[in-house]
């Protein structure tokens, strides 16, 4: 028999009164609701860690998944309109809205914001592909998710393309049947006379008064790129678009349409007729850049595509601006480095260098003759090209491909990203690989399916063994970091790191999540990894198979090269974007305006506002006057919890009559003994904890209101019983916590369920805490999910005496946690708190079993 | 695996992405592999060569999967067979497969997991070798 049926039973006809909804139905539904409430999130968890590479799955899947998603948020809504009839008709259209965005992205037909028609670059993010184009989509990843240096500036987007064909009246033409020649020399006249449209106009006017500050005192000037939908993706289209440099912004608009136009060029035709690309599958993005005044530029292959066997990377450099050196006018210097720190140089073929161009001053270039001391020297230093060949590597392990990189040292001694594009070294990669079995055979294996991957990848380096409280600026590039916690601390060390090895963590944590944003190589878990592993080692991980090899496996990092990275496929890409739509949670305060139907801007908020209304409508006092027979009653506590108790049947003594209800008056196995948990002497602190201005800081930035326990938040606790049932559902502080248990003498109907989530002050802290809690619930046998700062412990099928035990432990972490984010300052703090808690339970709790 | 001759594999699935990722974990294992996304060049291959382990979806766009593995079967009876296939056509699945399919794997899987199972796969075709 089933807790539902049981329940069920306790309510069996017999109490009606005049009320419109039986209370057995509403209480049925608000079950229903609860069990869905945490399918939901399960499976959203279960989607999400497909994003981690460990799993493979296909299209049907994410399909299916969908599917089964949306059925249960339909029937959750559903849920919540039987408790409150009608009160939240918004939801349905939140729901369709939703709805519709996920089948139009499964349909194929992925839903493109409609974007600005300029966008500064620090606002790309990393899905703007579309809008600005795969060239500058590419360098805002480089610099707003790995932190290097690129030049200011802004892109004129594919829209304002859209808008400008669409204004001048351009599209017709395009469409006409067959695209020549002749007819790509008439839409380039056709833009050459174009208009920008007054929008476009005033967006670009405004972009560049908030640019000019970044320029000084100095006149704007700008570079002018095209970034055209797909270019430096699969298509690099090198070379056939226009671009300008150095150009004063009354130029600008002339410039725009120039590189517009040389979409249409016969060159540009030909090369999307060989490619199968169609005409109105075009799209230019425009960069804008600021001028760097480069003393040095070049170009970097992070693999000499001639030699890829030597594993030597290739900088190629001339003084001054790098026009000369790309377009192949001019051959520059032509360092080779070792790809393996401390890259050594393997070769340096120094030119005769007699001329340099130059921004001119008030706009354009010059050619410049080069000083003769400088003539014969080479542009770089050897500090210069380690630097310049660590940044290199940063992006390809980013990429997971070789890199093409434009780059210029400017006049600060700044390396500054120009461009970065794949380089396809498909074929080549191909013959370095082909024994690859004998080969990795060779090495020996340190460790072998030991651990979770985190982030898939594979890196070599040497073995760095960091402590929690180390300084993680020094971190050398390139390296393996190895830990023992998954610490947010680690975090600085990420983007640097080659491959991440930890003793404990999550593969679903806040690290693990770091190391996916900078796709590092990741195993989390591997038990021993600091104690075996040596400083200095070198080795490789594998976090495709979850192996680590003694030794420098190049060989599997090659191998790497030759596959479509797992974050560029198709089924990867998609399950990114409808996730957006199902997973993050936008609805944080229940008392925010935002927090209402409209305001739901995935299948998470809309769970989180029906959970939370639900436990509302349970809490309010008209519903209880209309489904009486169950009315709710008053806890009278030692401690100032605010608990409402909902009796279902046998879960308080009948001499309980009235508002109020003494604890001692709890008949309710689960209730009775998480609650002797909470009560128990020094468990509930008393003392005010005080919140630092960090987190104070931190929790006006969420919008919550400073105080701790405001009347409001203490009146939102409450507890659905029998006698041997219990659904606590607690908002303390600011994180929401569910228990949910059914206790009897039926040892396998037994479990117990824990959960908790959210919390003011940072996520640092707050993951912290959520490996307190982790790691004390493991301490007492439970089952312990971890994912970000969502804590889930479940245990089940112990006999009736160890099972309240348990609820007892969970009292206790109930009461001892409710405000530790606010004092998880460090990570010392969680190993005192375990001490504290275990020195409190050992007196309340009389033994382990 | 034998010292002289690497194990031949063979997967089928009209999902790309499936072998794509696959296939490279197999392949560092050690084992020489085939894929493919079409039945009829599948099944043209195995009329030239015999694998060891075959890898095959059952539930495909245009491809029956369950001819496909019985034409295997018929042409190479010390052949091993896996079925991967989505969760819902699981239980189908094994009541029509029973017979002479080595194991089942339900989509999505964990690569380790394929690889588990080839290894056990590949442990009884040597076997009947020996024998």
């Amino acid at each position: 028999m089933t807790v539902f049926d049981k329940l069920k039973k306790i309510f069996s006809p017999g109490k009606r009164h005049r009320r419109q909804v039986p209370f057995v139905v509403l209480f049925k539904t608000f079950q229903g609701l609860l069990e869905k409430n945490n399918k939901i999130l399960d499976a959203i968890a279960a989607m999400g860690d497909k994003l981690g590479g460990d799993y493979v799955f296909d299209k049907n899947y994410i399909v299916s998944s969908c599917q089964e998603m949306r059925d249960l948020v339909y029937k959750l809504i559903y849920d919540l309109d039987t408790i409150a009839p009608s009160k939240y008709l918004g939801l349905y259209d939140a729901f369709q809205r939703i709805n519709h965005e996920i089948e139009e992205e499964l349909a194929g037909r992925p839903v493109i914001a409609q974007a600005d028609c300029v966008i500064p670059f620090e606002t790309i993010s990393r899905d703007s592909g579309d809008v600005v184009g795969g060239k500058i989509a590419n360098l805002a990843e480089v610099h707003n998710i790995l932190g290097l240096p690129a030049p200011e500036g802004f892109v004129i987007t594919t829209t304002a393309f859209k808008a400008f064909m669409e204004y001048n009246k351009i599209w017709d033409r395009i469409r006409e049947q067959p695209f020549t020649v002749k007819a790509g020399q008439e839409v380039r006249a056709l833009v050459e006379q174009g208009s920008l449209p007054p929008d476009l106009k005033r967006a670009l006017q405004k972009t560049i008064e908030q640019l000019q500050p970044a320029a000084g005192d100095k006149k704007l000037l700008l570079a002018i790129r095209s970034s055209a939908w797909g270019e430096d993706g699969i298509h690099t289209f090198a070379g056939q678009f226009k671009s300008f440099l150095n150009q004063p912004v009354e130029k600008l608009v002339q410039a725009y349409k120039e590189v517009i136009g040389s979409a249409y060029s016969p060159s540009a035709i030909e090369y999307r007729r060989s490619k199968g690309i169609s005409e109105d599958e075009v799209a230019m993005a425009v960069g804008c850049q600021l001028t760097i005044d480069a003393k040095v530029s070049g170009v970097l292959y992070t693999l000499d595509p001639t030699t890829p066997e030597r594993d030597v990377m290739v900088i190629n450099a001339v003084w001054g601006l790098g026009m000369p050196l790309v377009s192949g006018q001019v051959p520059g210097d032509r360092y080779l480095l070792n790809r393996t720190p401390p890259h050594e140089v393997e070769g340096l073929n120094v030119r005769h260098k007699v001329s340099m161009l130059a921004p001119k001053e008030g706009g354009g270039t010059e050619e410049l003759s080069v000083p003769e001391e400088l003539q014969m020297k080479p542009c770089l230093e050897r500090e210069e090209m380690l630097r310049l060949a660590e940044l290199a590597l940063v992006i390809e392990r980013y990429f997971k491909k070789p890199q093409d990189i434009e780059w210029a040292l400017d006049k600060k001694n700044q390396f500054i990203i120009l461009q970065t594009r794949p380089l396809n070294l498909q074929t080549q990669m191909a013959n370095l690989v082909c024994n690859l079995t004998e080969t990795v055979q060779e090495y020996p294996v340190i460790f072998r399916g030991q651990g979770n991957i985190a982030q898939r990848g594979v890196g070599a380096g040497q073995v760095v063994i960091v402590k929690d409280d180390e300084d993680m600026e020094d971190f050398p590039a390139g390296a393996i970091l190895v830990g023992k916690y998954t610490s947010p601390r680690l975090a600085k060390a990420v983007p640097k790191a080659s491959g991440i090895l930890t003793d404990v963590g999550s593969p679903t944590g806040h690290m693990a999540t770091i190391a996916r944003e900078f796709r590092v190589p990741t195993i989390v878990n591997v038990g021993e990894a600091t104690k075996i592993l040596r400083p200095g080692q070198e080795i490789t991980v594998d976090a495709e198979e979850n192996v680590v090899y003694d030794g420098r496996v190049k060989e599997l990092c090659y191998y790497e090269f030759t596959e479509e990275p797992f974050e560029e496929s198709y089924e990867y890409r998609l399950i990114s974007r409808v996730l957006k739509k199902i997973a993050p949670l936008n609805l944080l305060n229940p008392h925010d305006k935002n927090f209402a139907p409209e305001g739901c801007r995935t299948f998470h908020d809309i769970t989180r506002f029906v959970h939370e209304k639900a436990v509302e409508e349970l809490l309010d006092l008209e519903f209880h006057e209309r489904s009486m027979g169950a009315p709710a009653k008053k806890l009278k506590l030692s401690i100032p919890l605010g608990l409402v108790v909902i009796d279902m049947g046998g879960g308080l003594e009948e001499s309980a009559e009235g508002p109020e209800v003494e604890p001692d008056q709890v008949i309710s196995l689960p209730l009775k003994a998480t609650l002797d948990g909470m009560i128990s002497p020094g468990m509930w602190s008393t003392e005010p904890v005080s919140v630092d201005l960090g987190s104070f800081m931190s929790s006006l930035t969420r919008t919550f209101s400073s105080s701790l326990a405001t009347p409001k938040y203490l009146g939102q606790n409450l507890a659905m019983i029998s006698k041997e049932y219990m659904n606590l559902s607690l908002r303390l502080g600011y994180h929401f916590n569910i228990i949910d248990a059914y206790i009897s003498d039926k040892v396998n109907d037994n479990y117990a369920y824990f959960r908790f989530l959210g919390g003011v002050t940072d996520l640092q802290r707050r993951s912290r805490r959520a490996r307190l809690l982790a790691e004390l619930l493991e301490a007492h046998d439970f089952r312990v999910d971890v994912r970000g700062d969502l804590v889930v412990g479940r245990i089940k099928k112990l006999d009736t005496a160890r099972m309240l035990l348990k609820m007892k432990t969970l009292g206790h972490l109930v009461a001892f946690t409710r405000q530790l984010d606010v004092t998880m300052t460090s990570d010392a703090e969680v190993e005192n708190s375990k001490e504290t808690f275990d020195r409190l339970t050992a007196g309340a709790i009389p033994e382990r079993n | 695996m034998s010292e002289d001759r690497k194990t031949q594999v063979l997967i089928l699935d009209d999902e790309p992405i499936v072998w794509k990722r696959v296939k490279p974990a197999l392949e560092k294992a050690g084992y020489e592999v085939e894929a493919f996304s079409q039945s009829s060049n599948a099944m043209r291959r195995v009329g030239e060569k015999d694998f060891d382990v075959v890898v095959t979806d059952l539930k495909m766009e245009g491809i029956d999967g369950m001819a496909f593995l019985t034409e295997v079967k018929k042409r190479s009876p010390r052949t091993e067979v896996i079925v991967i296939t989505g969760f819902a056509t699981m239980e189908t699945a094994k009541e029509s497969f029973q017979k002479g399919v080595f194991d089942f794997l339900a989509k999505p899987f964990k690569r380790g997991e394929l690889l588990e199972i080839v290894k056990k796969a590949e442990a009884k075709v040597r076997q009947k070798e020996e024998k």
